[in-house]
């Protein structure tokens, strides 16, 4: 019921902050900013961007969104909305820079000076295998993976973000993970 | 099961790739938002067109002219041929226009018209070139119409319909003046 309740007031809260953006409020903007600055930033970081280039890549989003906002149609949507332009935002980069793969497999490394929390419960092994397996992935199938269970978005929101219907989402979430689970087996069959 | 630990690994590997963010980029962000943030500014149900044209106002009077003539056929009313709101752009011109211009402009009203005319397979002359375009009964144009008559436009781009013998009389004064 508490659960329920939370969710209507984010629902809510969507929905005004959209309507707000749409009618052009700038406070609007700056609330945007607050809630998904980071969330962008880590996507791209996730993603395999390095730092300085997470960063340029996070001020584009917004500037692309502050062009797009008629494409915003409701609170609902929102969330998918910013990543689909960020998603959008990383191709466009990764088009250009088709040389920096290598680069943005370095640059998916745990950062330094926080003890990841797989260390403490002694799998850090497997996420550094799993990290790497992430990173070998094409790009469709990481931002599939990165989507959904990094930045917690719904198969709906996460297809939409991506461009793609939720069927094609799932396949390649399917095939991302069948991947993934293929690089980090061990010899006896068991995840490592 | 092992889907559920890779599950379980992945959420784990979300967890340490949480990094700190740069403590500056919120405000810079912030310091992009435009002024005034317009939904119309772009779009799938948009476009921007920007046109930054510069013509000379006899350029604009033909094609406001010609644009005239087009709608008035593409959208039934008046023929083009029968004055209506080819008389209202005349007017229009007019009043945009003055002295030499308006005279100018009268000419090339004359000659978009001829061109239309000439499309739709009219027996029609045009005398735009050859006549002072001050001269306000200069014939610009002629065409014979089916009762054996011709409906003649003059300089100020009033339009008559006259007889044979009247049109070489014009035709004649016409000759006659340019000999001078």
């Amino acid at each position: 019921m508490e659960y329920s309740d939370s969710s209507d007031k984010s629902e809510q809260r969507c929905s005004s902050l959209a309507a707000r953006l749409r009618a052009g409020n700038r406070a609007a903007a700056v609330e945007l900013v607050d809630i998904y600055y980071e969330q962008i930033y880590v996507f791209f970081r996730r993603l395999g961007h390095s730092c300085q280039v997470s960063e340029d890549l996070t001020q584009e989003s917004f500037l692309a969104a502050w062009q797009h906002i008629g494409q915003l149609r409701s609170g609902k949507t929102l969330n998918s909305w910013m990543y689909r332009i960020a998603g959008n935002v990383s191709k466009l980069y990764w088009r250009g820079h088709k040389d920096s793969k290598a680069v943005s497999i370095e640059g998916f490394d745990v950062p330094d000076g926080s003890e990841p929390e797989c260390d403490k419960t002694g799998n850090s092994e497997q996420v550094g295998r799993l990290k790497n397996a992430v990173a070998g992935l094409p790009i469709k199938l990481r931002q599939a993976v990165v989507l959904h269970y990094m930045q917690h978005l719904t198969i709906a929101e996460a297809a939409e973000a991506a461009g793609v219907g939720q069927g094609t989402f799932k396949s390649r979430l399917n095939r991302a993970l069948k991947t993934l689970r293929g690089r980090i087996i061990s010899e006896d069959g068991e995840l490592l | 099961m092992r889907e559920e630990k890779l599950e379980k690994l992945l959420n784990e590997l979300a967890d340490a790739t949480a990094e700190p963010v740069p403590p500056h980029l919120a405000e810079d962000i912030k310091h992009q938002i435009p002024q005034q943030l317009s939904p119309h500014r772009g779009g799938l149900d948009t476009v921007n067109i920007i046109v930054d044209l510069r013509i000379s106002k006899l350029t604009a009077a033909a094609a406001i002219i010609v644009t005239m003539v087009l709608f008035a056929n593409f959208f039934g009313g008046q023929s083009p041929a029968d004055g209506g709101i080819y008389q209202n752009g005349k007017l229009l011109v007019k009043y945009c226009l003055g002295g030499i211009l308006a005279d100018r402009s009268n000419v090339l009203a004359a000659k978009s018209r001829y061109e239309y005319l000439a499309q739709t397979g009219k027996d029609v002359m045009y005398y735009g070139d050859s006549v002072d375009p001050r001269d306000s009964n200069a014939v610009l144009i002629q065409w014979k119409l089916s009762d054996g008559g011709y409906r003649v436009v003059f300089g100020d781009l009033r339009e008559e319909i006259v007889s044979a013998e009247e049109l070489i009389r014009l035709q004649a004064r016409m000759l006659q003046k340019k000999a001078k």
